[in-house]
């Protein structure tokens, strides 16, 4: 089954894939998720050697879930990259990892953040206090506070979209088809034959978070920190200036 | 050519711990400090540190009183603070603060109460139209060493419960290897009591009738304090720099480049050695300098681990830039603790003025005007 944009259909799709890189959740994580399809592990591949840099997602992002000014759920990281004579663009479009084993869980001092049952990780902000021990805790920068609501905010793979059996925003909207969405639970999903044909890799492996967002075509040097000279473009700078 | 990575576009994350953590992660170092140097003049009883103890005890109430307010005003929602109470969250040190702390400050105004049970006696028999007060504060009682040392010990638990708590909360985030280190709460614990005697060194200057043998007191403690930051800190160090420990290491590389951390730490460097040299050297006389540069060095800590540590992005290239905002979400929220701080000094000790120099006496029918005479 695709969730590919191209062809997204929500199907039940119940057999596990049975992947070495995917550990299983400890029960009682399991039994603490709440919400969402059970029968489902909504997850994303990203094929950064399809991305453009086009910042469409981010855009699309922005204009689905309302993200105030100068905030982001996802962005496309964009390097320039010298390597032997040679320069070239490097893309990265980040987002929230949807942890299995996700560090923003257990710091919530009020159980606003929580993972549902489908892996979810989202966020009630009528409960949350934004007291931001979330954002301490996300080890990818993925989590900010909204200055509209005062509380943690992040990407929740469009949660509303998915519920009605919708692509995220930034899937739908990917021009090069390098963000892939679907299950993982669904052996014939496009994720699923992604993960078992390309073994994909995730951002900061050793932080043992267990990412539900792969990337085909990851340089090592941009999984952790990456280590080069500072953006250049900073919006908020850019604002204090005008 | 060399290998080189430029960022061209990447989001820019602005510190969500604000000023306000440092305020009162600050404050209530310096409350927790207080009173463990409370805790041999009042608790145990001893004679020789009581002086100090009063002092100290001023530090731990009027920290410890300040310093919630500025926990709050860090929530971004402020008004749901009760939604800590309402759940159980035994995952989140954050969550089990929000019950140590209450313990704590209510364990903390009991324990205050009944150290200064004895002053409020005595003013309770002075001649004026505040003795009714006095006497209703004092409850009909005065010094009762035993329930000095029972509220004491339940402080002290308090105090070792907030200690622990502000110190792990911190150390357990992973994603920032500044702080994932077992020496934070120790640093923490460590810092703070150096800030608290500094600030006992200033408040017997300025607000304790300016005891030679309190200073000399505590300028020995400020060197022990301070000889125990140092030896933390060289050891954390020399964790990351021989690279004994991965996090420690990878610490140290995040900031080893910067210019402006280099700065930061011959300055913080200097900031300890210094008046550690000063009170190993001239206890008595210099405890204005001395106490100055502790309560800065202890301030300058936090600053540096909450405002610094966020400034390391966790993913992109660089540093994040932060200007101090002039509003409540950065110099008017470090001016605005510090005001409550100092209206709490001046209500605390204009109802408790120092007691005399020698031993506490009734002052029957003295006029209320002369009463600050005879404390002097």
């Amino acid at each position: 089954m695709d969730r590919s944009r191209r062809n997204f259909c929500l199907g039940a799709g119940a057999a596990g894939i049975g992947a070495a890189t995917l550990a299983t959740m400890p029960a009682e994580a399991a039994q603490a998720r709440q919400g969402g399809d059970a029968a489902r592990r909504w997850a994303m591949v990203v094929d950064v050697r399809k991305c453009v840099g086009c910042q469409a997602c981010t855009v699309a992002c922005i204009m689905e879930n309302d993200v105030p000014e100068n905030s982001f759920r996802t962005i496309v990281s964009t390097y320039e990259v010298t390597e032997q004579g040679k320069t070239g663009t490097y893309m990265l479009p980040r987002l929230c990892n949807h942890c299995e084993d996700a560090p923003c869980i257990p710091v919530c001092p009020t159980g606003a953040t929580h993972q549902r049952q489908d892996g979810i990780v989202v966020v009630d902000n009528t409960v949350c206090v934004g007291c931001a021990y979330c954002v301490q805790a996300c080890p990818y920068d993925a989590r900010f506070i909204n200055h509209d609501t005062q509380t943690a905010d992040k990407c929740t793979f469009c949660v509303h979209r998915i519920d009605a059996g919708l692509l995220p925003a930034c899937v739908e909207t990917c021009v090069g088809g390098a963000r892939v969405f679907g299950d993982l639970n669904d052996p014939n999903s496009a994720v699923s034959k992604l993960n078992r044909e390309t073994d994909p890799k995730v951002l900061k492996p050793e932080q043992g978070t267990q990412p539900r967002v792969f990337y085909i075509g990851l340089d090592p040097k941009f999984q952790g920190k990456v280590d080069g000279t500072p953006t250049l473009w900073r919006p908020a700078r850019e604002k204090e200036h005008v | 050519m060399e290998n080189q990575i430029v960022e061209v576009i990447n989001v820019t994350r602005e510190v969500a711990w604000l000023p306000w953590a440092v305020q009162y992660f600050f404050l209530i170092g310096l409350s927790v400090g207080g009173v463990l140097l409370s805790l041999p003049g009042y608790a145990f009883a001893r004679d020789e540190w009581r002086k100090l103890g009063r002092v100290a005890l001023l530090v731990a109430l009027t920290c410890g009183l300040a310093a919630p307010v500025a926990l709050l005003s860090d929530l971004h929602q402020p008004g749901r603070f009760w939604h800590f109470y309402v759940v159980f969250r035994p995952t989140s040190w954050m969550w089990w603060g929000s019950i140590f702390i209450p313990f704590y400050v209510t364990g903390l105004l009991v324990y205050a109460w009944a150290c200064f049970r004895e002053e409020l006696q005595e003013q309770g028999r002075v001649d004026s139209r505040l003795a009714a007060l006095y006497r209703l504060a004092a409850l009909g009682g005065g010094r009762n060493d035993g329930l000095i040392r029972a509220t004491g010990l339940v402080v002290l638990a308090g105090a070792a419960l907030v200690a622990l708590y502000t110190g792990v909360e911190v150390a357990v985030v992973r994603a920032r290897p500044l702080w994932h280190t077992p020496f934070l709460p120790v640093q923490f614990l460590m810092t703070a009591l150096a800030g608290t005697t500094g600030l006992v060194l200033l408040l017997n200057r300025f607000a304790a009738g300016n005891d030679r043998t309190v200073e000399v007191q505590a300028n020995r403690l400020l060197a022990g304090a301070l000889g125990a930051v140092m030896v933390v800190g060289g050891v954390w160090l020399a964790a990351g720099l021989f690279g004994i420990e991965r996090t420690h290491a990878e610490a140290l590389d995040s900031v080893a480049n910067s210019e402006a951390w280099r700065v930061t730490a011959i300055w913080a460097v200097a900031a300890t050695v210094l008046p550690f040299v000063i009170a190993v050297a001239k206890p008595a006389g210099t405890g204005l300098l001395t106490g100055l540069i502790a309560v800065h060095s202890a301030w300058m800590f936090r600053w540096t681990v909450f405002i610094g540590g966020q400034t390391v992005p966790k993913t992109g290239a660089g540093f994040y830039e932060y200007a101090l905002p002039a509003g409540p979400e950065g110099l008017l929220g470090i001016v605005g603790t510090a005001g409550l701080w100092l209206f709490l000094l001046l209500v605390i000790t204009a109802f408790l003025p120092t007691p005399p120099q020698s031993a506490p006496r009734p002052v029957r029918a003295a006029p209320a005007a002369d009463r600050a005479v005879a404390a002097e």
